[in-house]
């Protein structure tokens, strides 16, 4: 239908930016071409468009790709340009149609149109004299924006400084070519933050001209005024994107793009995003921030392979927090440039999820740099940057903070204890330093330094408390914990500031001058003064069981004195891979070939030659009871003094049996002093309590005696010392107070010596001797014998049979005691019950042991050949 | 064994309460006269041993015998107990073996 015509001049005008705001051209649909693009899979429409007497090349949105497939939009198909921008690509005029609609779908033919030749259709530099659309001039109209080159302003500066921003060093760089950017419409200079106020109608026009086959690089869109809004439609503007970068003019063959936008071939004047606006869509984006923490270069092994890998923490001047991440090549490319405290323009990085167990950084995401990535350090100082930043809590929300979680804090350091050596729950050695800080909120927490902090920062904090000085520290990604209440630990990232010259610092110094000192603060941290004496925490086997150690999640490492009783010969010893994973021998058991040679599952190898290593189990015991243990290479060889290999040798090579007993029976009976790590475990839906050697030591008489004469010490002042002249061992630990001189109450404890005539008393007391005596055969039963016990150097009574068995010498005992009228000597009672033994016994078995140590000095000072063991 | 006469450990300041009883003393030879050694005892006072062999000065040597003055044993037996010991434990068991555990002992 002819009735639709076409707007003359439309193209002419279209081509020339002449279009004014609102109005939407009439054409006619020429021709209509599907193009591929290379890269994606994305049909694209290419036409030509006339208005009767010009024709133009034009590109179809790909929203509208619809109507061509649908047919509605065809050759000679009528149609209105609603929405449309022109844009010269590689010197060609391209008009790119956004929206339109399909006005006739079948026409004829009109006209003969002739391809519209723009003489000046110039790259984008600067605005071809004919159109001189200076910076400040809005395209014509609102709708079509035409900026054919029509760079404006800022343009020559960036077209001419070609990627450089002002106040940027150049990035210089390769290209990359595989990502979609938002292309930016930097006003000017991409300064960090003033890009706000364009993105709100770039994207969509940002869209829209992305649009374009990649056959087009595109020419600088300095669109300010970029289409309606109205037609937002398909255009999603990406996360936070600002504007295309500007496309200088390229002679080469642009890279494919995708949907989204040109790509910047080239350093396009980076512009500076919010470290919090970064995320995985964002297409080119550059951060100017500084380095806040750096790591050390670290190496690893993991089944795919070695590397390393060091990380950096960046701050920028929003605030906005993130870590990076390089390995490998890309580790020591960058390891050196970076330093702490220094600002660097980053970009070209990837995004991806950070990893929270070891990010503790406040942002979703981590930037891990590749090759391509750029780092450019800035020379000048930017204090918008703050060097550090903090989230200080006050003491008082610790106590509510969930255990393990980050916090920074900052306080006055009240008192600070010396650094110790302990051992960790995995059993490696590190030094731990403790002190509590006390902030205004009124409470103090203890705050722990780990391995190179109490070296460090730990001494500086020492001596500054020395000498009367209370220092401020600020900690930054410390860990609260719930051990003993609330406290806080360094971690490897920690960062720790004495003295800082913060606000917050100075604020506190103030407080603590004038009200702090006196203030006393309570502590969210309870003391932990059991934890003093360098861990060691010595048990009794019995109490293995009985206080149910090794039951909890983590296991307990406790100290035992035991004497090895036996030890299990078969499998003393199994056969180790002993091929190195990391710097450690890897230790797994490997299986025999068959040939001589071993297999490691794990590191999946063979070789001739394997190591063995020990496994020994035996069976220990001390004065409360026994247990198995199992002792691995380490402590085998301690006990045994010979390795696992020439004691497999032995065994198996030479056969000779004889000199292999003697090396076994050679340990038994004699005391050691184990470190055990005791831990319930699993086995086929039972648990059992499973206790490993870590170290075995011989017992050193000297120090044991001391600890010994501590132990004694430390019972003696327990028990109120009840002394009548006789040695009465009366303690109140779980039973009555003693009580002296005539009582009838049966269950009062008396000393011996003090009952008269008294029926059924119940005495604590000590058995001597057992004397097995027969009483009158007439009265008694021929068969029974009946135990007399003597009992604190007095002969105390005949006991009944059955009591006999639980009786042994020095036993601590309460016994109820019928007694004959007596004048003191209480020859003749009867001991009617009695039960077993009591703590206090332990007193007396410790002065005995102690006793027969000091006898073993002398033989072990003098050399002299085994003694038997108690 | 002969349990009738067991010797008293002990050093110099309890020494004085066994005179005339078996005790048994270590003391650190310092120094020899024709058959009498000077040592000092674990809790630092001297002690004379009579009727003894020589010791090499500095070596420990443990004395049994019968207390005779308030600062000599006269000695039955005489062991050396080479050059380290530890005077402060030892000591520590006088204290104790004298003391609340005296029944233990004696």
């Amino acid at each position: 239908m002819a009735a639709v015509d076409l707007t003359r001049g439309a193209i002419a005008a279209i081509s020339e930016g002449r279009v004014k705001d609102g109005v939407k051209p009439v054409v006619q649909v020429w021709e209509v071409k599907l193009v591929n693009t290379q890269q994606s899979t994305t049909e694209r429409y290419r036409m030509l468009l006339s208005d009767g007497a010009h024709m133009q090349q034009a590109m179809l949105a790909t929203q509208m790709n619809g109507l061509v497939k649908l047919g509605t939009l065809q050759k000679h198909s009528i149609v209105r340009l609603d929405e449309f921008i022109c844009n010269v690509i590689q010197n060609r005029r391209i008009i790119i149609i956004i929206n339109l609609e399909v006005l006739v779908s079948n026409s004829n033919a009109i006209g003969e149109p002739k391809l519209y030749d723009n003489g000046s259709a110039s790259q984008n530099r600067v605005p071809s004299p004919a159109q001189s659309t200076s910076a400040d001039q809005p395209v014509i109209a609102a709708e079509n924006p035409q900026n054919y080159g029509g760079i404006h302003s800022s343009t020559p500066n960036i077209v001419q400084n070609v990627t450089r921003g002002p106040s940027l060093s150049p990035a210089t760089e390769a290209v990359t070519t595989n990502s979609s950017f938002a292309g930016y419409y930097g006003n000017g200079v991409m300064s960090s933050r003033n890009t706000n106020s364009v993105p709100s109608e770039h994207p969509k026009s940002e869209q829209g001209v992305g649009r374009i086959s990649e056959s087009h690089p595109n020419s600088g869109y300095q669109n300010q005024r970029l289409s309606s809004p109205a037609s937002v439609g398909a255009f999603r503007p990406p996360a936070s994107s600002y504007g295309h970068p500007v496309q200088p003019a390229y002679q080469q063959p642009p890279p494919m793009y995708t949907n989204r936008g040109p790509i910047a071939k080239n350093e396009a004047p980076a512009r500076i995003i919010p470290i919090a606006a970064l995320n995985p869509y964002q297409g080119r984006w550059t951060i100017k921030a500084r380095v806040t923490t750096k790591g050390e270069l670290r190496r690893y092994s993991n089944p795919r392979g070695e590397g390393k890998v060091f990380s950096f923490d960046l701050l920028d001047s929003d605030g906005g927090e993130i870590r990076v991440t390089c390995f490998n090549m890309v580790a020591d490319q960058f390891y050196d440039q970076i330093e702490v405290g220094k600002v660097y323009l980053i970009s070209k990085g990837s995004l991806k999820p950070a990893r929270k167990s070891f990010n503790h950084l406040n942002n979703e995401y981590e930037i891990f740099l590749e090759s391509q990535s750029v780092i450019q350090p800035c020379s000048e100082e930017d204090n918008t940057i703050p060097r550090q930043q903090f989230n200080f809590r006050p003491v008082n929300e610790v106590e509510g903070l969930e255990n393990n979680s980050m916090v920074d804090v900052i306080g006055i350091v009240v008192s600070i204890n010396p650094s110790a050596s302990i051992t960790r729950k995995n059993g490696t050695e590190t030094n731990k330093q403790t002190l509590q800080l006390k902030d205004m909120s009124g409470r103090s927490v203890e705050v722990t330094f780990w391995g190179n902090f109490c070296s460090t920062e730990g001494q500086q904090l020492q001596r500054m408390c020395d000498s009367g000085v209370y220092p401020v520290l600020a900690i930054k990604a410390g860990r609260v914990s719930d051990f003993s209440g609330k406290s806080i630990g360094t971690i490897g990232s920690s960062q720790l500031f004495i003295n800082p010259d913060f606000p917050e610092a100075h604020r506190l110094k103030d407080w603590y001058n004038r009200e702090g000192k006196n203030m006393s603060a309570l502590s969210i941290s309870r003391d932990t003064t059991t934890m003093s004496r360098n861990d060691v925490v010595r048990k009794t086997l019995s109490q293995i069981k009985d206080e149910g150690l090794g039951r909890s999640e983590k296991p307990d490492w406790i100290t035992v004195k035991a004497t090895i009783t036996f030890v299990k010969v078969d499998n003393f010893c199994y056969t180790a891979c002993p091929l190195m994973v990391g710097d450690r021998p890897c230790n797994k058991k490997v299986n025999n070939n068959g040939d001589g040679t071993w297999h490691c599952d794990r590191c999946d190898q063979s070789f001739p030659e394997c190591d063995y290593r020990y496994l020994l189990q035996f069976q220990i015991q001390d004065h409360t009871g026994m247990t198995w243990v199992t002792a691995f290479q380490e402590g085998g060889e301690e006990i045994l003094g010979v390795t696992a290999k020439e004691l497999y040798l032995l065994k198996y090579q030479e056969q000779d049996d004889l000199k292999f007993a003697e090396i076994i029976r050679r340990v038994l009976f004699h005391q050691h002093l184990f470190k055990l790590k005791v831990k319930e475990e699993t086995f086929s839906d039972e648990q059992r309590v499973k206790s490993t050697i870590v170290k075995a030591e011989k017992v050193n008489p000297s120090s044991e005696s001391r600890y010994l004469l501590g132990l004694i010490e430390k019972l003696l002042t327990e028990d109120p010392i009840v002394v009548s002249g006789m040695q009465t061992f009366a303690s109140t630990s779980g039973m009555s107070t003693v009580a002296y001189g005539m009582v009838e109450s049966n269950n009062s404890v008396h000393s011996v010596t003090n009952n008269f005539g008294i029926n059924n008393i119940t005495l604590s007391t000590t058995v001597q001797e057992v004397q097995i005596a027969r009483v009158n055969p007439l009265e008694v039963d021929s068969q029974t014998v009946v135990p007399t016990f003597v009992l604190n150097a007095n002969n105390l009574g005949i006991g009944p049979v059955n009591v006999r068995d639980k009786v042994l010498p020095h036993q601590h005992m309460e016994v109820v005691v019928h007694q004959e009228d007596t004048t003191g000597n209480m020859v003749g009672s009867e001991i009617l019950s009695a039960t077993g033994l009591l703590p206090e016994a332990c007193s007396l078995i410790v002065v005995c042991e102690m006793l027969v140590l000091i006898a073993f000095i002398p033989t072990v000072m003098l050399g002299s050949t085994s003694v038997s063991a108690n | 064994m002969d349990t009738s006469s067991p010797a008293v450990f002990v050093n110099a300041e309890i020494l004085k309460m066994y005179l005339g009883r078996r005790v048994r003393a270590v003391i650190q030879v310092m120094r020899n006269d024709a058959g009498v050694i000077v040592g000092q005892s674990t809790d630092g006072n001297q002690i004379t041993v009579k009727g003894a062999q020589a010791f090499p000065p500095a070596h420990f040597v443990e004395v049994i015998g019968i207390a005779d003055g308030s600062q000599s044993i006269r000695a039955e037996i005489c062991t050396d107990f080479g050059e380290s010991f530890d005077m402060t434990a030892y000591n520590g068991l006088c204290q104790l073996a004298n003391g609340k555990f005296k029944n233990l002992f004696l």
